[in-house]
């Protein structure tokens, strides 16, 4: 075991890039650089998000739920809800829940359309070595990125028509929604489903034949080499959580589909690798190299998330967790779950026609009385496009008690690690991307230059 | 089919959970009080401009992009300043779902008319959130209107 540890070297990627929020891998490769450790941690500061929720108003938790992350409010905001409604023993109206369902299946169009641009960088055109650039003007892809657009279009439009803004939707509240929509919202849902419809059929297909090309070569160019492609490429063998094929369950339910008593947390520390020195560098890898050698990396103490198990494991979330689940699906390994992600895409518009159908525009969304709360604990799993998002709650008189949210790649950062496992480490972050992660956000602003180089114009004294 | 996004948007970015960073938000939040004209928009995009919103502006239609958030010039607190977009230094609008990191707005740049209206913080929390505006950026908030309004022709009388 010692002689092992000592012939492998560890080499530092770090941040990971395309994707949300930042990231690291710490990898110990053997010899011919195939990792034997992985692992994928979040070097996101913790927010507190727990702590600030604590007095505040049952209304207010959900917004502030919603910024914590720049990709998911859509989901932070339905989850953060709906774990107050299920604390306080409130049920919505049905039509309240179709709007809900309508939102979700908007966000999870929009969310898959934009992880393809995220995924096409690593796949080639079929019968060439050119690797694609979703921003080519030339065909095919130029159309291809087209269509993508207009799917995130109809997902983001149909958010905002339902969720009463284009980013952070502000018509859902605890007890159902603000407002009903008209029925001419209601026809331009289904003329904008209707249209993305026969693209997203398009979109899956196009997708999943890039993906089984992939599947086909035996290396993949990556900072100037040519790394073999393993046909096992981010399997694990930990198993898959999911509560449904499209929306969410909560303790509300008469048959709740996820289960608090088999989920516990273990911290980073029992979790992770111990203090590492960095044995290997690559300055050709993009973008800019990996981390010197001789820097140190300890993931067990940098890691900023804990861990958490289900059953004791790890477990997988996302679209194929979904498809596992649901469906039957089988296919491991990163392709198996682009694949699956992009087995949702019709889905999302399916379901959303169906809710706009369903939904009656004059009935109420809002119930008589919402109940204030006792401080009973209740919680809320909704399948965001990226996995289970749960959150839980105690609500009294109003005033949220505690507040916990457990997101989608929280659960996948330790089953990934073990994904990574017999891959080149060069194919870890193709690996990490196919957990389409998003590892919480940060604070924005701009910084301008020390020496003023760029005089700002001031505007008013 | 009314547009997502229209000729002029206004992006109010930030994140109310960092103290002063949720001055973009809270601007756009405030703009809505105002009767914008039928081709302005103005969004609290949060954390998500880029992929929310700078990487759904190549739709043909909309020509302006105001974008309001904060800004360290290393001027006193609440005060404004106005930028280009190749005023900004690399990185500032990274979105992470873009390839290669490329920059949104560097892309944009040659087809849309873009401003920055930015305001110097006080106070910007680095771990632990903090829902709070300092005053000095408080009271930057109606001076940024009144540069929005006029940026956008609205005549508004009390400026």
């Amino acid at each position: 075991m010692d002689e092992a540890i000592t012939l492998s070297k560890v080499v530092e990627v770090s941040p990971t890039t395309r994707h949300e929020g930042h990231s690291k891998l710490v990898l110990k490769v053997n010899d011919d650089g195939i990792i034997e450790r992985g692992d994928w941690i979040s070097i996101t500061p913790v927010r507190g998000v727990e702590k600030l929720a604590i007095g505040k108003t049952m209304e207010q938790v959900p917004k502030i739920a919603s910024r914590v992350c720049g990709i998911c409010p859509i989901a932070h905001t339905l989850a953060a809800i709906e774990s107050m409604e299920a604390s306080i023993g409130c049920e919505i109206p049905e039509d309240a829940y179709l709007l809900r369902l309508i939102l979700q299946c908007a966000n999870r169009l929009h969310s898959h359309a934009l992880h393809e641009i995220l995924a096409l960088p690593d796949m080639y055109l079929p019968g060439t070595d050119t690797k694609i650039n979703p921003f080519s003007p030339e065909e095919p892809v130029r159309s291809v990125a087209k269509r993508i657009q207009t799917l995130r279009m109809v997902g983001q439009t149909v958010g905002e028509i339902v969720g009463g803004e284009a980013v952070h939707p502000s018509n859902p509240r605890v007890g159902g929604m603000y407002t009903n929509i008209t029925p001419r919202a209601r026809a331009k849902i289904n003329d904008l489903a209707k249209m993305a419809l026969p693209l997203a059929r398009e979109q899956m297909e196009f997708m999943i034949a890039i993906y089984r090309n992939f599947q086909k070569r035996d290396w993949t160019e990556v900072g100037g080499k040519e790394i073999p492609i393993p046909k096992d490429l981010g399997y694990h063998n930990q198993g898959y959580m999911a509560v449904d094929p499209v929306y969410g369950s909560s303790s509300l339910d008469e048959n709740p589909t996820w289960f608090p008593e088999r989920w516990t947390e273990v911290r980073p520390w029992d979790w992770y690798m111990g203090e590492q020195e960095i044995t290997l560098e690559d300055p050709s890898y993009p973008v800019g190299g990996t981390t010197k050698a001789g820097t140190k990396a300890w993931p067990q103490m940098e890691a900023c998330t804990g861990v958490p198990l289900y059953d004791g494991q790890p477990v997988e979330v996302g679209p194929r967790a979904r498809l596992v689940q649901y469906k039957n699906y089988d296919e491991k390994g990163t392709i198996g779950q682009h694949i699956a992600r992009e087995m949702e895409l019709m889905d999302a518009v399916y379901k959303m026609i169906e809710a706009a159908d369903a939904l009656n525009c004059s009935g109420a969304v809002v119930p008589d009385v919402i109940p204030q709360g006792d401080g009973s604990i209740g919680w809320a799993a909704n399948e965001a496009p990226r996995g289970c998002d749960t959150h839980l709650a105690k609500v009294r008189n109003g005033k949220v008690e505690w507040f916990s949210m457990l997101v989608p790649t929280t659960w996948n950062f330790p089953t990934c690690s073990r994904a990574l496992e017999g891959a080149p480490w060069q194919l870890g972050e193709m690996i990490v991307r196919g957990y389409d992660p998003c590892v919480s956000c940060a604070t924005h602003m701009i910084v301008i230059d020390e020496d003023n180089r760029l005089v700002a114009e001031k505007l008013l004294e | 089919m009314d547009e997502l996004y229209p000729e002029i948007v206004i992006a109010g970015c930030g994140n109310m959970l960092f103290g002063d960073d949720g001055f973009g938000p809270e601007v756009v939040e405030r703009l809505k009080a105002y009767e914008l004209p039928d081709n302005v928009k103005a969004v609290d995009v949060g954390l998500g401009g880029p992929h929310f919103c700078f990487t759904m502006l190549d739709n043909g239609v909309t020509k302006k992009l105001i974008i309001i958030d904060i800004v360290d010039f290393g001027a006193e607190p609440g005060t404004l300043t106005k930028l280009r977009a190749e005023d900004l230094p690399p990185g500032s609008y990274r979105d992470a779902h873009s390839w290669d990191l490329t920059e949104p707005l560097t892309r944009l740049k040659d087809t849309i008319d873009i401003m920055v209206i930015g305001c110097q913080p006080k106070n910007v929390p680095s771990a632990d959130f903090e829902l709070s505006i300092s005053k000095e950026v408080e009271e930057a908030i109606p001076r940024t209107i009144q540069v929005v309004l006029k940026e956008i022709g609205v005549e508004n009388g009390n400026s």
